[in-house]
């Protein structure tokens, strides 16, 4: 019986200390980033934007799913993706290969939920009377597009059928979609940290048409992108550093620590500068983190304002009031001209000062007639985090709000394109 | 889904219930015959001599209440959240733990248990069969049937609610080490039958029976002063989803770990 204290001890020791599991995700495919989008020319690009019904592969991926390109500028080039969005927080992300002939890509899949991921490979076809053709940007009546191609998990070869046949054009309904910390949380196991220039350059390819990061400053008063309240392992690498984040100089900051993927911690002006020399996003939300004077991100919102304007871009740069404290900071402000701001507190305080953007909390629900009321004086209506795929559609059919903050930008991006 | 963690502790869980028992029992048995050493009867004053048919006041360990008996007991758990739902943010949630029990027959009793935090509740029936090995090896196995409800209305913040129905098949393995001290390890598999949630006008339904996760719970049962005992223990589950953070809502289709301190006071 002594024997039976020992095994029960055991056993529970290694049933206890097993359960903790730590979820990891690694990209399985390396991107060559070509320059330019070789056969995929704009007109080719734009054919292939759309709805599609999955005929080969919707146990994995659900019966219909979007597809969409997006660019990311590198200086005097261009880099293109094509993405796809599936409903239940899955996306593609895929670039072409123009050493392939035909119409092809090959890219890598998630599932956001979960540490899903795999290699894939597909081209792009014209279907006419069942047989298929390479697609040369003209389609004529009766012919359908058809993108197939195989899939696998992980690391290993692709082998799985995927076949996905053009259904219908994206909804072009003006809708926000916008990038909880630039395209999601640490949680979410994504390839680049949450508030990183990284991020933002990806956040296209989750389906982002905008973004939110969060500011702070440093110890010396630069304002930088950084979300917790600590420096902590959920956001850096292990460097012996702790504490708030605004003990520290941005030099410390710099040189001794990383973001949980390896990238430096950005200030507000380098981001800003990514979206609007790399991206083509419309939308940043400045959510304020700081307490004490908004001047420093004031100047550099209407500095990027103004850049955008030059450059022809139609951007649009916020400052977010989620507080009181923040709104203090705001009304503290010398001029408030040219300083637009997203007021997340109560309908009375976006009148008073007049924000032309009102974000509630989804948890919050419809809120029809506050909507309706701040729509009909002309100001824009978001709600945020929203990560329920079922809410997310819901949201997207039956309210009125024109744009949506959530960590899964994908499926966001799916249920709004794909709406009719 | 799944997982094979999941299969580990079920498979775990059952192979104590169906191997490890009888099989310690059998083979001290085996041993003591094999050796023909006389058994060595400890005097009945000794702190682990086991009068026969005793019973102690206990939740959690597997032997059946007297028929028509009631077993009470009232404390609070202490749920740990996991850092990726909360982040920075580390919080213990309490709740207070009421349970009820009544012997049905010499190896069958109904259970009733209700969790609370007053926005947040549980409640929840089952019945358990239980038997004993020997003297001091016990183990048992029932199936509960929750059902628990949240809401939220906090302005500016909340409009929300939700509701679900769970159910909790699970086998129990105890072990008496003296006359007061009492140990038991219980598995449980956490199914969901059915989840609903409304937020301002909008709801969605979700009624598909789904593997949830499963859990591990340790208990120990003593007394604390006098005649008064008391259940204190750890319950780890390994779920998809945690009733108590369902104004979090959750959207991974991962299993997180839920670290529970159990106390209670047996009335």
């Amino acid at each position: 019986m002594r024997h039976f204290h020992l095994l029960l001890i055991g056993l529970l020791t290694l049933m206890l200390g097993s359960c903790r599991k730590e979820y990891d995700v690694v990209e399985p495919y390396a991107f060559a980033n070509t320059p330019g989008a070789g056969r995929f020319s704009t007109p080719v690009r734009q054919a292939i934007e759309g709805v599609y019904a999955v005929t080969e592969g919707a146990d994995l991926f659900g019966e219909q799913v979007v597809l969409k390109w997006s660019t990311l500028r590198t200086g005097s080039d261009t880099l293109h993706y094509l993405s796809v969005f599936t409903a239940d927080a899955g996306y593609f992300n895929l670039e072409p290969q123009p050493q392939i002939g035909g119409l092809s890509v090959a890219g890598y899949w998630r599932k956001l939920a979960n540490t899903q991921t795999g290699l894939a490979r597909l081209a792009v076809e014209v279907k006419r009377n069942g047989q298929r053709s390479a697609f040369t940007g003209k389609l004529a009546t009766g012919d359908s597009l058809v993108v197939s191609g195989v899939y696998g998990e992980n690391n290993l070869e692709p082998t799985k059928r995927l076949t996905m046949v053009y259904r219908r054009p994206l909804n072009a309904r003006p809708f926000a979609v916008l990038a909880h910390r630039s395209g999601g949380r640490t949680s979410d196991l994504l390839p680049a940290s949450e508030n990183s220039l990284e991020i933002i350059k990806m956040a296209s390819r989750l389906g982002a048409t905008g973004i939110e990061i969060d500011v702070r400053y440093t110890k010396d008063g630069v304002p930088i992108l950084y979300h917790d309240n600590t420096l902590n392992l959920r956001l850096i690498q292990k460097n012996g550093l702790s504490g708030p984040i605004e003990s520290y100089t941005y030099e410390q900051l710099t040189t001794f620590v990383r973001l949980i993927n390896g990238e430096k911690i950005p200030t507000l002006e380098q981001a800003l500068e990514t979206v609007i020399s790399h991206t083509d996003l419309s939308f940043v939300w400045l959510d304020t983190k700081y307490i004490g004077p908004m001047e420093k991100v004031q100047k550099l919102q209407q500095q990027f304002l103004q850049r955008a304007a030059a450059a022809g871009r139609n951007l649009r740069i916020v400052i977010g009031i989620p507080s009181q404290d923040a709104l203090d900071s705001y009304q503290a402000l010398a001029s408030k001209a040219n300083t637009p701001v997203l007021c997340e507190l109560d309908t009375s305080i976006v009148r008073s000062v007049n924000a032309r953007i009102w974000a509630p909390r989804w948890t919050l629900g419809d809120q029809t007639p506050e909507v309706d009321a701040m729509k009909a004086e002309g100001r824009t209506v978001f709600v945020w985090t929203l990560d329920e795929p079922q809410f997310i559609r819901d949201f997207i059919n039956q309210t009125r709000f024109d744009g949506i903050l959530s960590n899964y930008p994908s499926v966001v991006a799916y249920y709004h394109y794909s709406e009719q | 889904m799944a997982s094979p963690l999941h299969k580990s502790v079920l498979l775990t869980a059952l192979w104590l219930l169906a191997v490890v028992g009888p099989a310690v029992a059998q083979s001290s048995d085996t041993l003591r015959t094999r050796r023909r050493v006389p058994r060595r009867t400890l005097p009945a004053d000794h702190p682990r001599a086991i009068p026969p048919g005793v019973r102690r006041p206990g939740i959690y360990f597997p032997q059946a209440p007297l028929p028509t008996e009631w077993r009470k007991s009232i404390g609070a758990t202490f749920t740990t959240t996991p850092r990726e739902l909360t982040e920075e943010v580390g919080v213990n949630i309490p709740a207070v733990d009421f349970n009820i029990q009544r012997g049905v027959s010499k190896h069958f009793f109904l259970t009733g248990r209700v969790l609370t935090q007053f926005l947040q509740s549980n409640a929840g029936i089952g019945l358990r069969w239980s038997t004993p090995i020997n003297d001091r090896l016990f183990i048992g196995a029932g199936d509960d049937l929750h059902g628990w409800f949240g809401a939220l209305k906090i302005k500016d913040v909340f409009n929300s609610q939700a509701y679900g129905v769970q159910n909790y098949p699970n086998v129990s393995i105890g072990y008496r080490f003296t006359r007061d001290l009492q140990i038991t390890l219980k598995g449980e598999a956490i199914f969901d039958l059915y989840y609903r949630s409304q937020v301002g006008n909008l709801t969605i339904e979700n009624t598909q029976r789904m593997f949830n996760g499963s859990a591990i719970s340790v208990v120990f049962e003593q007394p604390l002063y006098g005649k008064k005992h008391v259940s204190l223990g750890f319950r780890g589950s390994y779920s998809n989803f945690n009733w108590q953070l369902w104004s979090l809502y959750d959207t991974f289709d991962r299993n997180l770990f839920y670290p529970q301190l159990i106390f209670g006071f047996i009335l």
